[in-house]
């Protein structure tokens, strides 16, 4: 057991250590150009450029760069060049914004896809499941920028039901801060229920095919027992990791188009901003953080399922 | 069908499906000849698949429609006229609202802020989403056959070193990593040694794009790679002496060729919404150059006074996507009604 | 039942953990609701100042409040139109002496002026502020450059060292400068917020954060960047002709989306936006809320820059060609409207300014003649000339540039945009080593005098990077008249002759393609008393020193 935990952590170290050296590659070399000039931002005077060209160390050797750029990042040494404010205090602002987006919206999608799903299953290969798999597809083909921008202007600008974008803060007003997130909410699951309501439709079909259902069912158990005793809970697990998972690429994909859309301002409509004026700084270290992020979430949900699960220790 | 009663917890529909499914199994028929029979029988999968192939040849035919519109995507028109029952109506209103859609050749689907026809952009924007989305699909789907084959076939070191790889693109949100690529190759342009690809070119969108999805398709291929090698075919081949490549390519990958099947069509869906939202973001296709994205992009900035302007291009970006979801979707349940292939993590 | 449960725990943890961080998100205390008389207002900007120091801040974001806190030597009178651009004396007793060679000014600082905290005013501190602005190479150093010794400061390097050209005696109040040539603008340099007065020991860095005293009608208490900042009135203040300000708290707030920022007007829940509604939004505000709604012309100049050393714009007959090919009220569209069309390159508010009638290039509210263009290009033998045109991300530029870039190829040259971020859009076509042929320009006055726009045409602007003069404009006959304009103030009658005959030079010879004139808006909440206490200043735009509400 402690072994597996070892070596899995040990895997987690290397693969972020890769990631650092990625998107040091990514912003600082990739890209044609000089790029101190580029951080400095608008009308820069020479002097700047140059302090900025010390500070990162870009006439350095490659490799004293990246140690500069990781030093700087770690210790939150980081200053946007446009806004001339620290990074990380905007990060950290950030944080909670995105934070209420996704974690509601994957409470949401989770709920509607057990339901969804379930029931699609349950009507297997009759015009309800059919009708719900076309649901599902469409809410998997609308592209989510589009969906929230509709909403945002037909139910919140023209219908007024909802405000039209915006973000309370939760310690501000509770129920204030709920109203303004549940269009974001939705736009964002939609995708999600999408699939998850296939996966588990797939998975409850698999799993009522099993020896063990059958004998239940020749044992005379009730429906709704076999139901939620046996099929639900075998069905959920695939979809729990996938939800771990996906957790972690909505905070870094999903999030980024529906703050932008909603005018939510936290760490993803931050990245999108810095992006569009070039601002390497945020950049950086939003990407860093956020494949940190992942990879963490990643190794946690495994190092979980091992101590629950021995079989997955084996692997 | 037979009626049911309205009790919720009936599982007499999926029960019997599974059977259905068992008894194709039984019959003995390959895999491909199942299949084939399968999808033609899913009407819904075989519509969409036309609605597909429709919109493919609308975009192609895009020249076509311009000339019957009268003007090219990029052909600005702020201050011109149209005619519209039999009255003269601005283009561009002095506020500078576009005009909405006219339902005539000029103009069908109206116009955008700068005075182009949208029906036109949208066409031609369908070619830039379409020749993206199936260019990163085909790499993404050649890099992963390559990338799974070898690590669910030669395994250990080899495995482990291309598993670690895929684990560090995984790790990256994958939205921001192509935003952040897009903008800054779009900027300098990518030099990689004597090979120079300007700013503009779509190869770059290509690249990116095909790039970050090769963990979404190569893990499955791998993991349907490692349970091949314990088949008894596997071992037979290499009993005969057969060299790893030769095994490779005659044995294992005509068994893979369903899930990439099956695969395929998703990638290319993936791939075309990731274009969009790329381009939504101003790190894909740019302006003046129309892609649905983009075209979405202007289109929200004028929501209010010119909703048609974003609808268009979404509900045609919608609609593809939606035609090779529902048809890929076909072609997984002809191949495996019980979706074995899935995305495994 | 270990697996569900553990998904349901998962799922607990964290949710508790997202209304945990959630809940530690900022405590926003709105500070509103000062005195008694006054009142508390909220407004909106869409981006962060540049910056909250007088002696760096160069954008109207940063001006607008600057202004109202710091006062420099001289100032302008608050009134709309041409009274607002009277010179008036603001931290000196009366407006400078000029001596008859024009190179040394004199004032006195007023007796017994005092900061925002009661500190007393002195004749060094003007200095001290001047360093900072060289120290801290502010944008606008280089309107400072002409005094004498400045130069050599910023050599220097010390920030504590001597500016030989700025003698002050804090015993009588009196500040005599010294420039090394003539200069007909520098009154107006001494007007321009970079000399707002902050005292002596104020420290040489970028003071956003924490704002330096200053002498106002306002004083910045509260700044949270890209968040908000709050200006209380400054009970120490009192210049007369400078009037004290009604409001006593306003607090500006960041919203980035403009969208967002009219709906909150219009409802009541912002009391003023200063960036104009969206194209979007424009028409439901003209239409439903013209009892609190205004369109003010601004004295600025929109452009096409033309690089007259490169092909094809070298030829005369091929800008001409662009001139008649403009569409004035196309590209107004683009600005919802918000663009007056204009012939001339001097915005026609400005003193100097002389309507070119006709004009050489057909009515600019007309239509363009496409026709001729196309003709002139073909008999100046550039036909299908490459031509890349420049233009940047931010708000309506991408579209000019795309109706250029259009426009350009149906003349027949072969044009392709090329759209570079707005953060950097000056270094690139400011670099000689780009080589930018044509693109966006646009220039809003620093201070009224027609040379502050005509040094942009300027062969003495001239610069490799950072260049200014972005066509490479050189036409001796317009230098001369350059010099006159900036020989003497822009009352003077000879000033304003020249600038006229400059602006008729530039436009008949096609050195640039001026298009017109921005109009930017006052839009309002309902709870503010718009008819009475609202003034749009011609340097400064929106006074929010006039804002009141209105009576209950």
């Amino acid at each position: 057991m402690a072994r597996f935990i070892v070596r899995r952590l040990i895997q987690m170290v290397l693969v972020m250590f890769s990631v650092s050296v990625l998107t040091f590659l990514i912003f600082n070399v990739i890209p044609n150009g000089d790029p101190a000039v580029r951080m400095a931002g608008k009308q820069p005077t020479e002097t700047q450029i140059q302090a900025i060209r010390e500070e990162w160390g870009f006439d350095e050797p490659l490799h004293v760069q990246y140690l500069t750029t990781m030093e700087k990042v770690f210790t939150g040494d980081l200053v946007s060049y446009t806004t001339q404010l620290d990074v990380v205090d905007q990060i950290v602002q950030g944080i909670p914004r995105t934070l209420s987006l996704a974690v509601g919206a994957a409470i949401l999608w989770m709920l509607f896809a057990v339901a969804l799903g379930l029931y699609s299953a349950m009507k297997a290969g009759r015009f309800a499941d059919r009708f719900l798999t076309v649901l599902a597809l469409i809410g998997i083909s609308m592209p989510v920028f589009w969906l929230g921008a509709l909403m945002n202007y037909y139910l919140g600008f023209k219908a007024g039901i909802f405000p039209n974008g915006g973000y309370v803060e939760l310690t501000e007003d509770p129920i204030d801060w709920a109203y303004h997130l549940v269009m974001p909410w939705v736009a964002l699951s939609v995708l999600f229920i999408g699939i998850y309501s296939r996966v588990l439709r797939s998975n409850v079909l698999d799993t009522m095919n099993e020896d063990y259902v059958r004998t239940a069912r020749a044992k005379g158990l009730s429906e709704r027992r076999i139901l939620v005793r046996h099929v639900l809970r075998n069905s959920l697990i695939p979809i729990v990791t996938l939800w771990g998972l996906d957790f972690g690429l909505v905070v870094g994909g999903g999030a980024i188009l529906t703050e932008t859309v909603f005018d939510l301002e936290g760490v993803g409509q931050f990245a999108a901003d810095a992006i569009g004026q070039l601002d390497v700084p945020p950049v950086l270290a939003i990407t860093m953080f956020v494949a940190f992020f992942v990879v963490l979430l990643n190794a946690i949900v495994d190092i979980l399922y091992a101590v629950l699960d021995p079989r997955v220790r084996l692997q | 069908m037979a009626t049911r009663d309205a009790s919720d917890f009936d599982f007499e529909g999926a029960a019997a499906f599974e059977e259905q499914a068992q008894r194709e199994r039984v019959a003995g028929l390959g895999p491909w000849r199942v299949a084939l029979r399968r999808l033609r029988r899913n009407r819904v999968a075989l519509a969409f698949l036309v609605i597909f192939i429709l919109l493919v040849a609308a975009a192609l035919a895009a020249p076509i429609w311009e000339n019957v519109a009268g003007r090219g995507p990029l052909a600005n028109n702020l201050s011109g006229k149209v005619t519209l029952d039999g009255e003269e109506a601005n283009v561009v209103s002095l506020d500078g609202i576009p005009i909405g859609p006219t339902w005539q050749s000029e103009y069908l689907m109206g116009a955008d802020s700068n005075g182009r026809d949208i029906m036109v952009r949208l066409l031609y924007g369908g070619r830039s989403s379409l020749l993206i989305g199936l260019s990163a699909a085909l790499l993404t789907t050649l890099l992963s056959i390559a990338l799974g084959t070898l690590a669910g076939f030669f395994r250990g070191v080899v495995d482990a070193m291309i598993r670690f790889t895929l684990d560090v693109i995984w790790a990256f949100p994958v939205i921001l990593l192509g935003v952040a690529l897009g903008t800054a190759l779009s900027l300098g342009g990518l030099q990689v040694g004597p090979v120079e690809i300007s700013g503009d070119s779509k190869l770059i969108p290509i690249l990116i794009i095909g790039f970050v999805y090769i963990p979404y398709m190569a893990r499955p291929i791998r993991g349907q790679v490692l349970s091949m090698r314990e088949k008894e075919f596997v071992e037979a081949a290499r009993a005969q002496g057969m060299g790893p490549l030769r095994t490779i390519v005659s044995e294992i990958l005509p068994n893979l060729s369903s899930t990439i099947v099956v695969f395929f069509p998703i990638m290319v869906a993936n791939a075309i919404l990731l274009e969009a939202a790329l381009s939504f973001l101003g790190a894909g296709v740019r302006p003046p150059e129309p892609s649905w994205g983009n075209m979405i992009d202007s289109g929200v900035d004028r929501i209010v006074t010119a909703p048609h302007q974003a609808i268009v291009p979404g509900v045609m970006l919608v609609l593809t996507v939606l035609s090779l979801n529902v048809f890929g979707d076909g072609v997984r349940d002809a191949f495996d009604p019980r979706a074995k292939v899935r995305v495994d993590h | 039942m270990p697996k569900f449960i553990r998904m349901f725990l998962v799922g607990v943890i964290a949710l508790v953990a997202a209304v945990g961080v959630a809940a530690c998100g900022d405590d926003d205390d709105e500070g509103g609701g000062g005195g008694a008389a006054g009142g508390s207002i909220t407004i909106a900007q869409t981006s962060q100042p540049d910056f909250l120091d007088p002696a760096l801040s160069y954008t109207v974001n940063g001006w607008e409040p600057m202004w109202l806190v710091y006062t420099p030597p001289v100032t302008y009178r608050r009134a709309e139109g041409e009274e607002g651009t009277e010179l008036i004396p603001g931290v000196a007793e009366e407006l400078p002496e000029v001596s008859d060679d024009g190179r040394t000014y004199t004032f006195t600082i007023r007796e017994g002026l005092e900061y925002s905290d009661g500190t007393r005013v002195k004749a060094s501190d003007f200095e001290h502020t001047i360093k900072r602005v060289l120290n801290l190479e502010s944008g606008a150093s280089f309107f400072y450059e002409t005094i004498e010794g400045a130069t050599e400061y910023i050599e220097a390097g010390e920030a504590e060292g001597d500016i030989s050209g700025i003698e002050t005696n804090d015993r009588t109040g009196e500040v005599t400068i010294r420039l090394t040539e003539r200069s007909g603008q520098f009154i107006n340099v001494l007007g321009m917020n970079f000399a707002g007065i902050v005292p002596g020991d104020t420290p040489f860095r970028n003071l956003t954060n924490d704002p330096p005293l200053g002498v106002g009608p306002y004083q910045i208490t509260e700044s949270v960047p890209n968040r908000e900042f709050v200006m209380e009135r400054n009970e120490n203040f009192d210049i007369p002709d400078i009037p004290k300000g009604n409001i006593d708290t306003i607090t500006t707030r960041i919203v980035k989306s403009a969208e967002r920022q009219t709906q909150d007007v219009i409802r009541g829940e912002l009391d003023f936006m200063q960036d104009p509604p969206p194209a979007d939004l424009l028409p439901e505000v003209r239409s439903k809320y013209s009892d609190r709604y205004e369109e003010h012309e601004t004295v600025s100049t929109y452009y096409f820059f033309l690089n007259v050393r490169t092909p094809p714009f070298d030829k005369k007959e091929v800008r001409d060609a662009v001139n008649y090919a403009t569409d004035s009220t196309a590209l107004a569209r683009l600005f919802g409207g918000r663009l007056e069309p204009s012939c001339n390159f001097l915005p026609s508010t400005l003193l100097g300014f002389e309507a070119i009638e006709p004009c050489p290039f057909g009515d600019p509210a007309g239509e363009p003649d496409i026709e001729r263009a196309r003709q002139l290009i073909e008999d100046a033998g550039a036909a299908g000339a490459s031509v890349t045109a420049y233009t940047n991300n931010d708000e309506n530029r991408p579209e000019i540039g795309q109706y250029l870039t259009d426009m350009l190829n149906e003349i027949g040259l072969d044009a392709e945009l090329e759209a570079v971020d707005g953060g950097v859009y000056f270094q690139t076509i400011g670099n000689e080593k780009t080589g930018a042929q044509i693109g966006f320009l646009n220039w809003y006055m620093d201070f009224p005098h027609p040379g502050n726009f005509l040094f942009l045409v300027d062969s003495e602007s001239i610069q490799p990077t950072n260049n200014q003069n972005i066509g490479n404009v050189s036409d001796p006959e317009l230098d001369e008249l350059i010099d006159t304009v900036n020989s003497g103030p822009a009352t003077d009658d000879a000033v304003q002759e020249a600038a006229a005959e400059a602006d008729r030079i530039l436009v008949e010879n096609s050195y640039v393609v001026p298009y017109g004139t921005e109009t930017v808006s006052t839009f309002m909440s309902e709870r503010m008393d718009f008819e009475n206490c609202s003034l749009f200043h011609p340097v400064y735009q929106n006074d929010y020193s006039s804002f009141c509400l209105k009576e209950e």
